[in-house]
């Protein structure tokens, strides 16, 4: 059957390959900016360009899973940003930080849980499901935040992006915690080998009498759960709410996942490599930055890079 | 084994609709302890949907499943692991991605105390199901790099670690060389002392009376015989599952001498590491590519075809040297078929006849413009000429049985303008009735004057179908057998691994 073309390489190092393919491309960029960008190499900079990457690996890491069970949730964006807006009106209005997160994760979650019903339960393409969810996302922050910033929330929300513990930020701790907790689940659980088997082959399920709903569900829902965690940290970063705060961050988390060498099918792919993508991503809109890009060429590279990445990806398969 | 013992599983009047097709019609089966259970019947007769509904695929629509003698309901794929069914599919329920271990232990993994899978006893306990069956394998190993042979042992080892007491065989030896298929006998061997039931099903049937203790027949969804497989005859076998008197065999007749030479491959070495490779293959012409699976029959298909590159030599087309490239090839006039028929380029949505016009639109309308009489007389020709059983040219291909199918992708080259066919096991997965077709359908080719270069694991088929044969041994050519000296052991010898 397929004898022919994959026994040559054996499964694991074709995972570390593809990982290692993001590893070079970020020591290529890191190499590129220290020369072009000024100050890219300043240990200032190097910690931003790292805080910087924790809220889009809070989304990269779900999404990870996602993508392996060959879903895609492209709402993650705007709920973000919904969030924001939920969060900082709750913690307005309530004076309590727990309450805003509390609201905060319960929209998140609530859209993540929405996004995994309609497909697991409803068998409807994640692509549409979460097109859709997108819009509901964004339109509900506008009315939320009456189309502008909500300033004006607590100064101690501010720790969360500018605080630190044993000497390392604390967005930093929290993408390590949310790392941590994802690996152990994705390589140490029934769940984990579920969400390979989702996207590998979904009649092993079947036939091994597994039901293939609920777990499609808890990944969805996974991801709102880091996307709830990630407002926390754009809230406290931004001092506040926007509407349109991280509008198309799912698109640079989904890159970073490709980049990381996660495949779109047969469950290929894993974490290592989508935390070497984050970052690539993360050095790349840091370098133009610092070299004075506008956004809009950013988002050009970004997506320069993705199909360099996957181009690399094919002619690695092909070899 | 006695006939009054309760049986282990008994099937009893089960009947599946689907919409407008009556699936299975009142049949019954029992199965008891130790006892290997060939079911026999043409593609379509019932015996997948049958197997579906032992292991809770399918609910049946009437009919009763009983247990030890008990009624069972059997609804979901749950119900029919409790039962202690295992089947082991021809599409193989693997995951790419994940481990051997992990594999096995799918959806059961051994858990520690804080509800993490103890990955240890994991691939130990792993470890141990394999010796089982006298495989050492890494079990960390992602199943993806595992051959068709080494897949389908983790199927086994997954099975048996279930304790399956009813396992189902769908074919298992259909991918398999001889020496694997030994090697799976074995398996089945040990499993029947254990006690284990087996159904098998099996196209082939060396297997059923080598194997096999009793035989039950299916014919268009309906039961039809229960036999002592020590009782029946091929004969009757293939009577009672077609129905009628059939020719089993189809003879090779005289064909004419062979005429210039197609393909020639000289001194080959290809990255995907078959070594030195030189074969000649003459218009007119059925040569075999015979092995063992894995001692690369396959690469060597694949180096001619320019799909992958060599290193050394060159593969020369009617004189010409090939580029390697697959567009190239396929230019000059060479058709690769390959096993997978999942994989031979058919649109099975689209009807019989798009499916046939496909490759050779250029051919066919060389100013670009299609013309709808023209592609529809060439493809009511071709499926005259390759008696496609179709109801017409625009029934989807989907629709056709496994054989049918297979006509359409030789169809389908030969409106290319193909002149030299590689088939690459051209009856796996496909019914007795079909396969003399197929060989029909490979003797018309080169009589028409193409030439054929046939991989095939069955030995039989190749001493029966072809000329001459060429077989490889670990990504070598270990020789060449002429006619006279193509016996199945003579290709055997030449395969084997010495020592």
């Amino acid at each position: 059957m397929v004898e022919t073309m994959n026994s040559v390489a054996s499964g694991a190092r074709a995972r570390l390959g593809a990982a290692s393919g993001a590893a070079w491309l970020l020591v290529g960029l890191c190499a590129v900016f220290s020369v072009l960008a000024p100050g890219f190499l300043s240990g200032a900079n190097l910690v931003n360009v790292l805080l910087q990457a924790t809220i889009l690996l809070l989304l990269a890491l779900p999404m990870t899973l996602i993508i392996l069970t060959e879903g895609l949730d492209l709402s993650m964006g705007a709920v973000l940003s919904l969030c924001t807006v939920v969060l900082a009106v709750v913690q307005i209005d309530s004076g309590s930080i727990v309450l805003g997160l509390a609201a905060a994760l319960a929209v998140a979650i609530a859209f993540g849980l929405f996004n995994g019903l309609l497909v697991a339960a409803f068998d409807l393409p994640p692509f549409v499901v979460t097109l859709g969810t997108l819009g509901a996302a964004q339109g509900l922050a506008l009315v939320a935040a009456e189309g502008r910033t909500t300033m004006g929330v607590a100064e101690g929300l501010r720790w969360f992006w500018e605080g630190g513990w044993l000497g390392l930020p604390v967005p930093l701790w929290l993408a390590a915690l949310t790392w941590a907790v994802i690996h152990v689940l994705l390589y140490h659980t029934r769940f984990g080998a579920r969400v390979f088997a989702l996207g590998g082959n979904r009649e092993a399920l079947r036939f091994g009498g597994i039901t293939v709903k609920w777990s499609l569900l808890w990944v969805y829902a996974l991801g709102g759960v880091c996307v709830g965690l990630a407002s926390l940290l754009l809230t406290a970063r931004l001092n506040g709410g926007h509407p349109t705060a991280a509008i198309g961050l799912e698109f640079d988390a989904i890159a970073a996942v490709a980049v990381g060498g996660t495949a779109f099918e047969r469950g290929k792919g894993g974490l290592t490599g989508t935390v070497l993508g984050v970052l690539a991503v993360g050095v790349m809109r840091n370098g133009l930055n610092l070299m004075s890009m506008p956004s809009s060429v950013q988002v050009a590279a970004v997506g320069v890079v993705v199909i360099i990445a996957l181009w690399i990806d094919a002619a690695r398969g092909r070899a | 084994m006695t006939a009054d013992a309760i049986p282990l599983l008994e099937l009893r009047g089960i009947t599946k609709r689907f919409p407008g097709v009556l699936a299975l019609d009142d049949v019954s089966l029992t199965l008891h302890a130790g006892e290997v259970h060939m079911l026999m019947g043409e593609n379509g007769a019932g015996k997948s949907t049958l197997m579906k509904v032992l292991c809770g695929a399918y609910t049946a629509d009437a009919g009763q499943i009983l247990a030890d003698g008990q009624p069972v309901r059997v609804r979901h794929a749950a119900d029919a692991r409790a039962l202690g069914v295992a089947v082991i599919f021809q599409e193989y329920s693997l995951v790419p991605h994940l481990s051997i271990a992990h594999n096995i232990f799918l959806g059961r993994e051994p858990l520690n105390r804080l509800g993490l899978i103890d990955q240890a006893r994991m691939h130990a306990q792993a470890r141990a199901v394999l010796a089982r069956l006298n495989l050492d394998l890494d079990t960390q190993r992602e199943v993806q790099g595992l051959g068709v042979a080494q897949q389908q042992m983790v199927e086994i080892a997954k099975a048996l670690s279930q304790n399956a007491r009813v396992l189902v065989l769908d074919e298992p030896t259909a991918a398999l060389s001889d020496r694997e298929t030994q090697r799976l006998f074995e398996v089945i061997g040990e499993l029947r002392r254990q006690g284990v039931a087996m159904v098998y099903i099996s196209h082939r049937m060396d297997e059923v009376f080598s194997l096999g203790d009793r035989v039950t027949v299916l014919r268009d969804g309906k039961y039809v015989a229960t036999l002592r497989a020590g009782d029946a005859t091929p004969d009757e076998l293939v009577t009672l599952m077609v129905g009628r008197k059939v020719d089993m065999s189809y003879h090779r007749g005289e064909r004419p001498a062979p005429g210039e030479c197609l393909l020639e491959v000289r001194g080959v070495s290809a990255v995907n590491g078959i070594r030195d490779v030189s074969l000649k293959v003459h218009a007119g012409e059925i040569v075999g590519l015979s092995g063992l699976v894995g001692s690369g029959r396959t690469e060597v298909a694949r180096a001619i075809f320019g799909a992958d590159k060599l290193t050394a030599g060159e593969v020369r087309f009617a004189g010409q040297p090939l580029r390697s490239s697959p567009t190239h090839a396929r230019q000059l006039g060479l058709g690769l078929i390959p096993e997978s028929r999942k994989q031979q380029g058919l649109a099975l949505m689209r009807t019989v006849c798009d499916n046939l016009l496909l490759a050779g639109l250029k051919r066919l309308f060389p100013s670009n413009l299609y013309q709808p009489g023209r592609g529809h007389a060439e493809g009511r020709r071709r499926i005259a000429q390759l008696r496609i059983a179709t109801p017409g040219p625009r029934t989807p291909v989907q629709s056709l049985s496994g054989g049918n199918q297979q006509k359409v992708v030789i169809g389908k080259w030969l409106v290319a303008g193909t002149r030299l066919f590689i088939f690459d096991e051209p009856t796996r997965g496909i019914d007795v009735g079909a396969k003399e077709e197929i060989f029909r359908q490979i003797d018309e080719l080169v009589r028409q004057g193409c030439a054929v270069l046939m991989i095939s694991s069955e030995l039989g088929e190749v001493v029966r179908v072809c000329d001459r044969a060429y077989v490889m041994k670990e990504r070598a050519l270990a020789g060449e057998l002429g006619r006279d000296q193509l016996t199945e052991a003579n290709l055997l010898k030449l395969a084997m691994h010495h020592g």
